[in-house]
């Protein structure tokens, strides 16, 4: 049997066996959404590889088929140096990246507007640490200079269960059968590391599940000015509100807007700075909730002005969020009520009534939410200033990042900040050990300590000034602007009204 | 001569009280103190009085630290092996992180929510993938201990953390000062800056 799938509106959307992200992929194609040419080395093919050691007979034959038929329309004849025009056939697009796993290598990007020939970084792979010096380096040839007309392909791991940042991911692999087979091996081999087995262990994945492995052209959002990358949600994950929502990278990849890196903008500059690809993003987010029935969540990158959708995943909003969509989608007639009542679990509904910021306030950052509850105080930006400011009432400590030098800045703080990590950074592992909100990530944001203050895109705040963190949304705003409960939410009085009819 | 000893068990751990400086670097409390009394004298450390008051370094003393440690390192030979068990302990570390959050958060329908403790199954796997993952951490403390000995207390402080915690104090794993994840995270700040590395 073939193991492999071509990313087509004729292919069966089986999560069971192309994944996930590549059960979506499809999913989206059939909804006539642009994604990416490509294809899918099936779960099944994995499972054997990890069973026997070994890919499964004819696998080999069957990838370099794929990837000589996926590169074949690539090659353009014109000089790329010679004609700098974008390139606007699909077979010649590129699929960027939204890697979540917390990569270790610096920050690779290249700056907005470099030439496409002085390619980004020597190495961009971003295999996860545990198997960075095992594995082989499928994209060694992308050297500055490099020919740009050898196809690059992106190689990523897509298991039928969520199991984020846990496998490995190669970009701009060269689109040909040694390194492409080399890096689908390497996705397969990382379903067995030591972290990937720990995450299955806790949340009860079972082990034999295999990952597929999607294959796609790349294309580049750090190509130019008229190029970038985001996420995007159908509705507001903050409120349920009926806005589209999500965060832009003008001239980056993908994998930049989810590190934490770099200050990311409003989803709705797209509107202003490209607005055929900010309509066709509301087009295609429109599709994907009606198909779904659901808010949904895509990863996408334009290249030259045009869109490319990369991941799609439908619900994954928390508390009050999710109940006030439920509602709403029962009022458009999307779902009925019985099944509105069925969404929200009755952890949802103890999440909703989670104290999250009064809406209003001016914000200036946002982070990833690592460590739940409202905070509000004066800001400190050292921890030695947080203990002695803490003795005259509550203090935000704002870090670039934590170490053991700021344990009893951590202590003495009411909530933490920090401008650079993710989720599972120190920070965020002793905010909560605290029961402290927690902010990270919020690169909007740059610590001065020698200057005593913060400098944020809306003008810089000396220690002292009180701000008011949201550990559940991420969000920094100014001043104290409160919080609410879910307690007096007119959505999740309606929902339990429904609840109690539907009992 | 300077106490490096405690100087750079405080460095280690930031800013804390005496009982835990004396706990770490292995001496009875008093002793201890006299020792940050020394360091004190020297300017290298300094003491905060208040409700968040504690024991932590002076620019001086951090800087004071990292050239003797720099100084202990290279007269042992020892920078290429604590270099190369770095590089392993660095493998280990999101794991170790991974399961700190899955030790507080616990992702349910797909959305990460406080870990409320009441699901004992779940817990107990977090335990065990804690157990696991210090059988490979044990090999690396090891490691180091060759190349320097004083690496070696850390294995006690890791073992005795996970040992309560495999009592049933489950808190011992993320969320107490002398909690594993506590004691990793300063054995991180100590491979930094033994190699002279910034964060």
């Amino acid at each position: 049997m073939t193991h492999i799938h071509l990313l087509d509106p004729r292919t069966s959307a089986d999560p069971d066996l192309l994944g996930g992200k590549g059960a979506g992929l499809v999913t989206m194609m059939r909804l006539g959404l642009p994604v990416p040419a490509g294809f899918v080395v099936s779960t099944v093919a994995c499972r054997e590889f990890l069973h026997t050691g070994r890919m499964p007979p004819g696998l080999e034959a069957a990838l370099a088929d794929a990837v000589r038929d996926l590169t074949a329309t690539v090659a353009p004849t014109h000089d790329e140096q010679a004609s700098p025009a974008p390139m606007h056939d699909p077979n010649t697009a590129t699929a960027p990246e939204h890697n979540r796993q917390a990569t270790r290598t610096p920050n690779t990007a290249t700056p907005p507007g470099h030439d496409r020939n002085a390619a980004p970084a020597p190495n961009t792979a971003t295999a996860p640490e545990h198997d960075r010096q095992a594995t082989p380096t499928p994209n060694a040839a992308t050297a500055p200079g490099h020919d740009r007309r050898v196809a690059r392909v992106s190689v990523r791991s897509g298991a039928s269960v969520s199991m984020p940042g846990m496998m490995s991911t190669f970009l701009n692999v060269v689109g040909e059968i040694g390194p492409v087979r080399d890096a689908v091996e390497a996705v397969f081999a990382s379903w067995h590391s030591p972290r990937a087995t720990s995450y299955r262990e806790v949340h009860g994945i079972p082990h034999d599940l295999g990952t597929a492995v999607v294959v796609q052209l790349m294309v580049f959002g750090d190509l130019d000015l008229g190029s970038g990358s985001g996420v995007a949600f159908s509705r507001d994950p903050r409120s349920g509100d009926r806005t589209p929502y999500g965060d832009v990278l003008f001239g980056h990849r993908g994998d930049d807007v989810v590190s934490g890196r770099v200050a990311t903008r409003p989803l709705g500059e797209l509107a202003e700075r490209e607005p055929e690809v900010w309509a066709a993003l509301l087009d295609g987010l429109g599709r994907v909730e009606r198909h779904h029935r659901d808010v949904c969540h895509v990863e996408f990158t334009f290249e030259a002005g045009r869109l490319w959708f990369l991941q799609v995943r439908p619900g994954g909003l928390a508390g009050r969020a999710a109940v006030r969509v439920a509602v709403d989608l029962a009022d458009e007639g999307v779902i009925d009520r019985a099944t509105a009542v069925r969404r929200v679990s009755d952890r949802q509904l103890r999440a909703a009534r989670t104290p999250r910021i009064r809406a209003g306030a001016e914000e200036l950052a946002r982070g990833i939410g690592a460590s739940p509850g409202v905070a509000s105080g004066r800001i400190a930006v050292t921890a030695d200033r947080a203990a002695r400011m803490a003795a005259a009432g509550p203090v935000i400590l704002v870090r670039p990042h934590t170490s053991p030098l700021d344990m009893h800045g951590l202590a003495a703080a009411a909530g933490i900040v920090t401008t650079i990590g993710g989720p599972t950074s120190h920070a965020a592992v002793v905010a909560r050990s605290m029961g402290r909100p927690a902010v990270v990530g919020a690169a909007a944001l740059t610590v001065d300590p020698d200057a005593g203050c913060v400098h944020t895109p809306a003008g810089s705040f000396p220690e002292g000034t009180v701000i008011t963190i949201d550990g559940t949304g991420g969000e920094v705003v100014a001043g104290d602007p409160g919080s609410v409960t879910g307690d007096a939410d007119p959505h999740l009085d309606r929902l339990l009204s429904w609840a109690r009819a539907y009992g | 001569m300077t106490d490096l000893l405690v100087l750079h068990t405080l460095r280690c751990m930031g800013f804390t009280d005496l009982e835990r400086i004396a706990e770490a670097a292995g001496l009875d409390t008093s002793d201890a103190e006299s020792r940050l009394i020394d360091l004190a004298v020297e300017g290298l450390v300094t003491r905060t009085p208040g409700a968040f008051g504690g024991w932590g370094l002076t620019d001086a003393g951090k800087a004071a630290d990292a050239r003797l440690v720099a100084t202990e390192l290279d007269d042992a030979g020892a920078r290429d092996a604590v270099g190369v068990a770095f590089e392993a302990f660095l493998l280990l570390n999101p794991e170790l992180l991974d399961l700190c959050t899955a030790w507080h958060m616990r992702p349910v329908d797909g959305v990460s929510e406080l870990n409320d403790h009441s699901d004992a199954a779940y817990d107990g796997r977090v335990l065990a993938r804690f157990v696991d993952l210090d059988q490979r951490a044990a090999a690396v403390c090891a490691a180091l201990t060759v190349a320097l000995p004083r690496f070696g207390r850390y294995r006690g402080r890791l073992t005795g953390a996970l040992d309560l915690a495999k009592s049933g104090k489950l808190e011992h794993l993320a969320d107490t000062t002398t909690s594993y994840h506590n004691v990793w995270f300063q054995l991180h700040e100590d491979l930094l800056v033994t190699l002279g590395i910034p964060r």
